[in-house]
């Protein structure tokens, strides 16, 4: 386990984002949360987060618009996404390459196997 | 002796015209009899060509049947496809009688004459006001006696619904599969996490616990709000009407809505009047009681969902007995809809972007309202919405008939 990372959680369903919260404070993870694409897009320039788990449909801004976006600001272009969605069968591979989604975890999710690819990625991230 | 000769002769001539004569008769009468084979044929090939026909003119797709390169038959389908008038385009060439946004469909007739293929198939698109619409094209090469490739006969199907509808489908249930996988998920991780002993104390088991009821509700809802709508769409729902009193239904909904209302600190105002302004006494329409109530329901629970602590939520029944109408209509002080979002409101799944923090929903509600008034009680919906303001939303029913009341 890697602690005292900050994790970015995005998801308009406030069950879900309690959920995962929960999942990764008791790990060792803080956390900071957004109800969409947009506030998320904020919290991640002002919070610079390790890593971020957005949802894909949520109102005002997009998982896919805030990642576009993501990507296009120097201070947050080089975070990694985890795309935690119910319409993971929308996104194609050659959009996933191209907005550098490091996982597409599908709902309904495991907690656990969310936390598991979370570790891997900050890990590979540590690594690199 | 030479008068002898001259009649021999005379008698040789006489029987040599005779025999002309009868091979003349002979052949008469085998060309009377080909010609009248012929007639036959010429009747059997005249009938042919008219049952040929009456086939083609009872497709209901659109059929052309062109000949080195020019309009040999069409169908009444095909007149209104290609915008042509068939008794005077008939032979002339289809090139100057199909307009330019065709080109790619007469090359496509060129393209089936010159390979001599049969039954060769394609989806061709032609512009219609401003949009396109889409037909399954099946042509195939037709010969002349001499087994020469001279022309094609192409079917045209508009599939241009059938697209729709499939797209629809898949919208649909794309935007199902979403919905409910939605609660579905909460139910799931959280069900882990209490196997997994992370709610660490009983405040957060219970907490756990009741997020997993309350999704299991929401999500049997929406089971039962899609199978309603798709049921109704089907027209398998089994609907039992008959004389209901809306000021009474109304009454019932109300006093199962006033706790909700009273917790989120809104009062509900009735209001009911007659076209002469005075009180409904009944207000009777021929209507399925339990779908009714689910209209108005809906339409309260909608009304207090968005409006916040403080507001009011009106519900007001007019009766227009010169017009045989009654109008109920329900206007919150709530959030309102923004003016481009308007016309989705009814709409399977849609829901108002800006409002979705306020309240969780399917976007099926007022969808099965449409459906029950507009469907299946041949009444209309209506809405108007101002932002920050409030919305009202209402029906529009038939009064019960004094015989239908009676019966």
């Amino acid at each position: 386990m890697i602690a005292e990372r900050k994790i970015l959680v995005a998801d308009d369903e406030i069950h879900i984002v309690h959920v995962v919260t929960i999942k990764l404070r008791n790990n060792g993870y803080e956390v900071v949360t957004a109800e969409n694409g947009a506030r998320a897009f904020e919290l991640a320039c002002s919070e610079k987060p390790d890593i971020i788990v957005t949802d894909f449909q949520m109102p005002v801004m997009t998982g896919l618009e805030l990642i576009a976006k993501l990507r296009q600001c120097d201070q947050t272009k080089d975070i990694p996404v985890i795309m935690l969605t119910a319409r993971s069968f929308a996104i194609e591979d050659e959009q996933k390459q191209q907005l550098r989604i490091s996982e597409c975890v599908s709902k309904p999710f495991s907690p656990k196997e969310l936390l598991k690819s979370i570790e891997d990625i900050l890990y590979q991230e540590s690594v690199t | 002796m030479k008068l002898v000769k001259n009649l021999c002769a005379k008698i040789a001539g006489v029987e040599t015209l005779e025999k002309q004569l009868a091979d003349c008769a002979d052949r008469a009468a085998k060309l009377e009899k080909q010609n009248k084979n012929l007639q036959i044929q010429i009747q059997i090939l005249q009938k042919q060509k008219r049952n040929t026909e009456e086939i083609i003119y009872s497709i209901r797709d659109a059929v052309v049947v062109v000949e080195h390169g020019k309009l040999l038959m069409a169908n009444e389908a095909a007149e209104k496809l290609f915008n042509f008038d068939f008794e005077t385009s008939r032979h002339k060439s289809i090139d100057k009688l199909m307009s330019a946004d065709k080109s790619e469909f007469i090359d496509f007739l060129n393209q089936i004459r010159q390979s001599k293929v049969r039954a060769t198939r394609r989806e061709v698109e032609f512009p219609k006001d401003g949009k396109s619409e889409i037909f399954d094209c099946i042509a195939s090469c037709i010969y002349d006696q001499g087994e020469r490739p001279c022309g094609v006969v192409a079917v045209l199907h508009n599939i241009t619904r059938d697209k729709e509808v499939s797209q629809m489908k898949n919208d649909f249930v794309s935007h199902v599969s979403h919905e409910l996988k939605t609660p579905l998920a909460s139910i799931t991780a959280y069900s882990e996490m209490l196997l997994d002993g992370e709610a660490d104390d009983d405040q957060t088991r219970k907490q756990f616990y009741s997020v997993i009821q309350n999704q299991a509700k929401r999500l049997n809802r929406l089971i039962e709000d899609i199978l309603n709508i798709s049921r109704i769409e089907s027209g398998l729902i089994k609907v039992q009407k008959k004389p209901v009193s809306l000021t009474i239904l109304i009454e019932e909904q109300l006093q199962m809505m006033k706790s909700y209302a009273a917790e989120k600190g809104i009062e509900i105002i009735r209001f009911a009047q007659n076209d002469r302004g005075g009180p409904i006494v009944f207000g009777q329409v021929y209507a399925d009681k339990d779908m009714l109530s689910q209209v108005i329901v809906n339409l309260l629970s909608n009304a207090v969902k968005y409006t916040p602590s403080g507001g009011s939520v009106k519900i007001e029944t007019e009766v227009d007995e010169i017009a045989g109408m009654v109008k109920v209509s329900v206007t919150d002080t709530g959030v309102g809809i923004p003016e481009d979002e308007i016309e989705h409101v009814f709409d399977k799944f849609y829901r108002v972007n800006a409002n979705k923090a306020q309240a969780k929903g399917t976007g099926l509600g007022l969808n099965l309202v449409k459906q029950i008034v507009e469907k299946v009680h041949n009444g209309k919906v209506f809405v108007s919405s101002k932002q920050n303001v409030g919305s009202t939303f209402g029906f529009e029913l038939p009064l019960a008939t004094a015989e239908v009341i009676k019966s």
